[in-house]
């Protein structure tokens, strides 16, 4: 690869996705189905100072291919983005977002704004997903400075971007997280009933999904666990993710196995 | 038919090398200086938005000096060489040395062969780490690339500004003192360059994976005080 210079008239902008499909630097997307593991349940929920995201590990292909898959990244310092669907395109679509991020603010010398974030999801995804059977659906949550709140968007699979004023989940644990962010949202919610309905979440998708980890006693391996607030992306860790995965299986365990009416 | 004449190579070369020395001497001189913990990049700009230096990667950064148009054009594509090297192999393959080898060859591709050479002179600034050392590699309006040891001065005053420079001792300074010995160096004892008309960027180990900063106006009042 030599200097990459261009015409005015061809210059691809702050844009590194158009700059890598100009220099060829991205695989061609075939038709090819091959069989590769899945990455499966993330879910995220705003609440008053910020977004909560939780997301299990596992990947799963004709048998579980891995079970400590980090499926939530930090994209930059205020946004965190997920994904879901194929575990190699994903992959390459959390470095692609990363990199385009950090290109654009030193091309331009300043930020992407939130929503010019999830807007420029939006082709990559729809040239993944409408060109292979490899699908990938991503999230995105971040901290907006320019607004000061906490905003989430979602995808459909042809790169319709959504913003969502509550609560998201993608993956194919999606029916049981869902119904459990359904039942215990509230509009008021801070961020430790963000954190407890988000883990309870996909403790229900690990429950009944069979591509979703739930927590791994065993090994101990818990789902990751971040929020994204004014202070940007943060990790939980390890030991507070455990206990409180160690107490919603406690509750369940006491109740022999039924939720009991009470989201617990 | 028409006529052609003679020119001797060494007279297209002379003409040529003034033309781009005069044409970078119209714009102002930086200065880019190793400190004990890092690299310091300082330019006299008014200007607070068309930038002279530039983050490149995680521990390289550009400056620029000499016709705004025709080096930030060179630092655009730094950034896609640098970051397109890395999405393709591993950022820690991205090395200064090599981008300063195809700045070298850009420029003295167009110094002879151009329909006139580029105006500028680049300096591409390397924070060491575990598998490479800090540099300054400085690559003139020809193509020439030298690779610097303490510190490299770019723009039209170059010479008088190095000699400055030179006056304090050759070694490695904390950023304090660094950043007084530019400044002095830059405004020479008849000026004083205010700080709004300074840009300073360093690159400098915080933890991050990305070592490049810019320091406000009132970070760099700070150290010269």
């Amino acid at each position: 690869m030599g200097l990459p210079l261009f015409d005015a008239h061809l210059d691809p902008g702050p844009s590194f996705f158009h700059y890598a499909e100009t220099a060829g630097l991205m695989t061609p997307i075939t038709a090819a189905s091959a069989h590769s593991p899945h990455a499966t349940t993330v879910i995220a929920v705003r609440y008053n100072a910020g977004v909560v995201m939780v997301g299990d590990r596992q990947a799963t292909g004709n048998y579980i291919a891995s079970r400590d898959v980090r499926k939530i990244e930090a994209a930059d310092r205020f946004t965190a983005i997920a994904i879901s669907g194929t575990a190699a395109r994903g992959i390459e679509f959390i470095k692609m977002a990363q990199l385009s991020f950090e290109h654009y603010e030193k091309m331009t010398d300043s930020a992407l704004s939130l929503e010019g974030k999830a807007n420029y999801l939006s082709p990559i995804i729809q040239r993944n997903n409408l060109s292979s059977p490899l699908i990938v659906m991503p999230l995105l949550a971040g901290w907006d400075p320019s607004h000061q709140v906490g905003r989430i968007f979602e995808y459909d699979g042809a790169g319709g971007c959504y913003e969502r004023f509550d609560f998201a989940t993608i993956g194919s644990g999606t029916p049981f997280a869902d119904s459990a962010l359904r039942l215990g949202y509230r509009a008021d919610i801070d961020l430790d009933g963000a954190l407890e309905l988000g883990a309870l979440a996909i403790y229900e998708a690990g429950d009944n999904d069979p591509s979703t980890g739930g927590p791994d006693f065993v090994r101990n391996i818990y789902p990751m666990m971040v929020t994204i607030t004014v202070e940007g992306f943060r990790e939980l860790d390890a030991d507070d993710v455990a206990a409180r995965f160690r107490a919603i299986n406690d509750r369940r365990t006491q109740s022999g196995g039924v939720a009991g009416g009470t989201l617990r | 038919m028409s006529n052609y004449f003679y020119v001797s190579p060494e007279q297209l070369i002379k003409d040529r090398a003034e033309f781009a020395q005069k044409g970078i001497a119209r714009g102002r001189s930086m200065v880019g200086a190793i400190y004990d913990v890092g690299v310091l990049l300082i330019a006299e700009n008014p200007s607070a938005s068309l930038n002279k230096i530039s983050e490149i990667y995680d521990r390289i950064a550009f400056a620029g000096a000499g016709r705004y148009n025709e080096f930030d054009r060179l630092r655009e594509a730094d950034i896609r060489w640098a970051d397109g090297t890395g999405f393709t192999y591993s950022r820690e393959d991205v090395d200064a040395r090599a981008l300063a080898n195809y700045y070298a060859q850009h420029l003295g591709d167009m110094f002879t062969e151009g329909q006139k050479p580029l105006e500028v002179e680049i300096l591409v600034a390397q924070l060491g780490s575990k598998i490479r050392p800090t540099k300054l590699y400085r690559v003139a309006y020809e193509g020439t690339i030298s690779d610097e040891p303490f510190y490299s001065v770019l723009g039209g005053d170059a010479e008088t500004i190095r000699a400055r420079f030179a006056a304090h001792e050759e070694r490695i300074h904390p950023l304090k003192q660094t950043l007084k010995n530019a400044v002095d160096a830059l405004a020479g004892p008849d000026r004083t360059i205010p700080t709004a008309d300074l840009e300073v960027g360093i690159l400098e180990d915080r933890g991050t994976r990305r070592t490049f900063m810019r320091l406000s106006d009132d970070e760099v009042s700070e150290l010269l005080s």
